[in-house]
């Protein structure tokens, strides 16, 4: 039991990560999308750093270029005001083809110094509680909500509504870029082309599951990761084929989203910002 | 004129020697660079291209299995004359192709289906894991080993119940716990799967997955592993003790020789089955190339000993004598020789003969010792 729970957390940590991260940017307004790619990009880099100069360097180099790939869909969703779901996808699609044609020479390599899944699992329990507060006690958190909720009156008020959306892009990214340095320095101490296998995909599913909530996907996240967990460990003691239990967490989060209903969204959710219209 | 006769020659010429090269053509099912599956046979590919000068080889990676058929006329319009679809999903794909273009020789990874024009290969590993298992047997504590299983189709039972034949053979009371992951490359679940065996009391490892995922997660808790398919010593020094790998140039470069020798034609390639095992090079007990034991487990495996027709003997001395046998040109030892029962107690393998190579290709049952689901298991 004490082993489920521990491995709810640990592999709960990559995927709560990656959801504070989109839901951050989707509170802001901006559908992020691009999970997936940018998990497996920053992964790439955690580890390319890490190699080159050190674990530590490699955390800063995956929540760095986190960051950045949170920017650059910013490009498009916020400035350029393309269509947001579609963005996120090319976003997902370039971050996973850029690192597996990139990562081609890191492959098959092992990390000297592989990290304590631990710490990273600490931060992100208190990254998750720490967002919360952000979210709902603080200044900066009420305008990063009301942009995503109505972005007209958030710039009557005079709050920079693109600036804002950038800022949550730009943070939320940094926290999926720890997701994917969580990836390749701890939990899988290696690099391999499609690492990622799916996990950003459940971050975003997580971050409707979890109402746009920072202490509810801490929750989804270690429920899906003990889910994860005991599909393996229950195999074979009960009589449930393996594919089912193979099936059973993705079952489950269509289930909850069914039953879940309409989750309030952010208002303005996937709609672009343009002043005047 | 002249000198249209001699533009003339010169491209005749140049055709000619184009044509003297044989242009074979390989099909991948993944990307490259995964170090797994398609990854070894591009290596296999790449030395038969350095062996045989008048090869000429060209592929395509991550081709969709159910888009096969496209990809073999773009490649058989661009000149190949030999192609290697390297997954068993390309199967009627490739005989609709080989229908479709009787001229072209096809050869077929892991494939049961054979036509005029169609070979089927298959690099195996059910020798090696036999040995594998004599190890495994030898060095667990708990009397647990765990198997991180892909999917549960014949060629992934055969393995798991090699592995678990050698694993009694040393120790008739050690049980293998098998997980099935129901994927060939998921790290993820690789790594749960490991993690619930590990906390239900297996204390040495064996998989097939394409990453070294099981191999580090289980040395961060002191646990025994083997490598699969390429050499993983790296990924964890002081707990691979050996693995499986594959060599398939081996057998690219025998079928093209034949090819180019005209023993293979498109008319007569209905009985070739390449079932490449040790005696024939194409596979390799290794915790890395060249290194059958990790020296550091080879004293493990001399203290340990095991009843070989009633007389006691180490452990390692039994693996060596046993690779050394089925490497040479007449193996006299096969895992699977009767008489073997399954796990339920029905006869599959009668006292005093073989396991035919059919029997072998379609194996369903579970050997004793193996404890777990077992999807398709007969009655």
């Amino acid at each position: 039991m004490e082993e489920a729970l521990l491995r709810a957390v640990l592999f709960g940590t990559p995927i709560l990560l990656a959801t504070l991260g989109a839901l951050l940017a989707e509170r802001s307004g901006v559908v992020q999308l691009g999970v997936e790619g940018m998990m497996a990009l920053s992964a790439l880099a955690a580890f390319a750093a890490a190699l080159a100069f050190g674990p530590s360097m490699g955390i800063l180099a995956g929540v760095l270029v986190g960051a950045f790939l949170g920017l650059f869909h910013g490009i498009f969703t916020v400035t350029l005001r393309a269509n947001q779901f579609v963005a996120g996808l090319a976003l997902s699609a370039l971050g996973l083809g850029a690192s597996g044609l990139l990562g081609k020479r890191y492959e098959g390599l092992p990390l000297p110094a592989p990290l304590p899944e631990g710490g990273f699992a600490l931060l992100a329990f208190l990254l998750a509680f720490l967002l919360h507060a952000f979210l709902f006690y603080t200044r900066t958190g009420l305008y990063l909500r009301s942009v995503g909720e109505n972005p007209k009156a958030a710039d009557l008020f005079g709050v920079s509504v693109d600036g804002v959306r950038y800022l949550a892009l730009g943070m939320g990214g940094g926290l999926i870029g720890l997701s994917g340095a969580y990836l390749s320095l701890a939990y899988r101490p290696a690099w391999t082309d499609g690492m990622t296998a799916g996990l950003g995909w459940v971050a975003v599913a997580l971050v409707i599951l979890a109402a746009w909530r920072p202490l509810r996907a801490l929750f989804g996240a270690y429920f899906f990761g003990l889910l994860f967990f005991l599909q393996f460990r229950l195999q074979g003691s009960v009589p449930i084929p393996s594919e089912a239990f193979a099936a059973m967490p993705y079952l489950l989060v269509i289930l909850v989203l069914a039953l879940s209903g309409r989750a309030q969204a952010p208002k303005a959710l996937g709609l672009p910002f343009e002043r005047g219209r | 004129m002249k000198r249209w006769i001699f533009l003339l020659a010169l491209a005749l010429g140049l055709a000619l020697g184009q044509e003297a090269k044989l242009k074979a053509c390989f099909i991948y099912v993944g990307p490259i660079g995964d170090a797994g599956w398609t990854y070894a046979h591009d290596v296999g590919r790449k030395k038969a291209e350095a062996a045989l000068p008048w090869l000429e080889t060209k592929y395509v990676e991550s081709v969709p299995e159910a888009q096969v058929v496209p990809v073999i006329d773009r490649l058989v319009r661009e000149g190949c004359r030999v192609v290697f679809a390297t997954s068993f999903g390309y199967m009627d794909g490739v005989l609709e192709a080989a229908r479709k273009y009787p001229d072209v020789i096809f050869a077929h990874a892991t494939g049961i289906k054979r036509a005029p024009n169609v070979a089927t290969y298959m690099a195996d590993f059910y020798q090696v894991y036999y040995l594998n298992g004599l190890a495994a047997g030898a060095l667990t504590k708990t009397g647990k080993v765990g198997y991180v299983a892909a999917f549960p189709i014949p060629e992934v039972k055969r393995h798991i119940n090699a592995f678990a034949l050698g694993v009694r053979a040393v120790n008739p009371k050690a049980q293998v716990l098998v997980r099935w992951i129901n994927a060939w490359y998921d790290p993820a679940k690789a790594r749960e799967a490991t993690e619930a065996l590990l906390a239900q009391g297996a204390d040495v490892f064996a998989f097939t997955e394409d990453t070294p995922t099981v191999i580090q997660t289980a040395a961060r808790k002191g646990a025994y592993s083997f490598g699969h398919y390429t050499p993983m010593l790296k990924f964890a020094p002081d707990h691979v003790v050996s693995g499986q790998i594959v060599h398939w140039d081996v057998i690219y470069i025998d079928f093209l020789k034949k090819v180019r020798e005209g023993v293979y034609t498109p008319k007569n390639l209905e009985g070739v089955d390449y079932f490449w095992l040790l005696q024939h090079k194409a596979v390799e007990m290794g915790a890395d190339y060249g290194v059958p034991i990790n020296p550091k487990h080879v004293p493990l495996l001399k203290a340990a000993s095991m009843t070989v027709g009633g007389k006691k003997v180490a452990v390692y001395d039994r693996i060596m004598a046993l690779l050394k046998d089925m490497s040479s040109p007449k193996p006299t030892f096969d895992p699977f020789t009767g008489p073997i029962r399954d796990r339920k107690g029905v006869v599959r393998v009668p006292a005093g003969r073989k396991a035919t190579l059919e029997e072998l290709l379609t194996l369903e049952w579970a050997a004793p010792g193996v404890v777990g689901d077992w999807p398709g298991e007969p009655k």
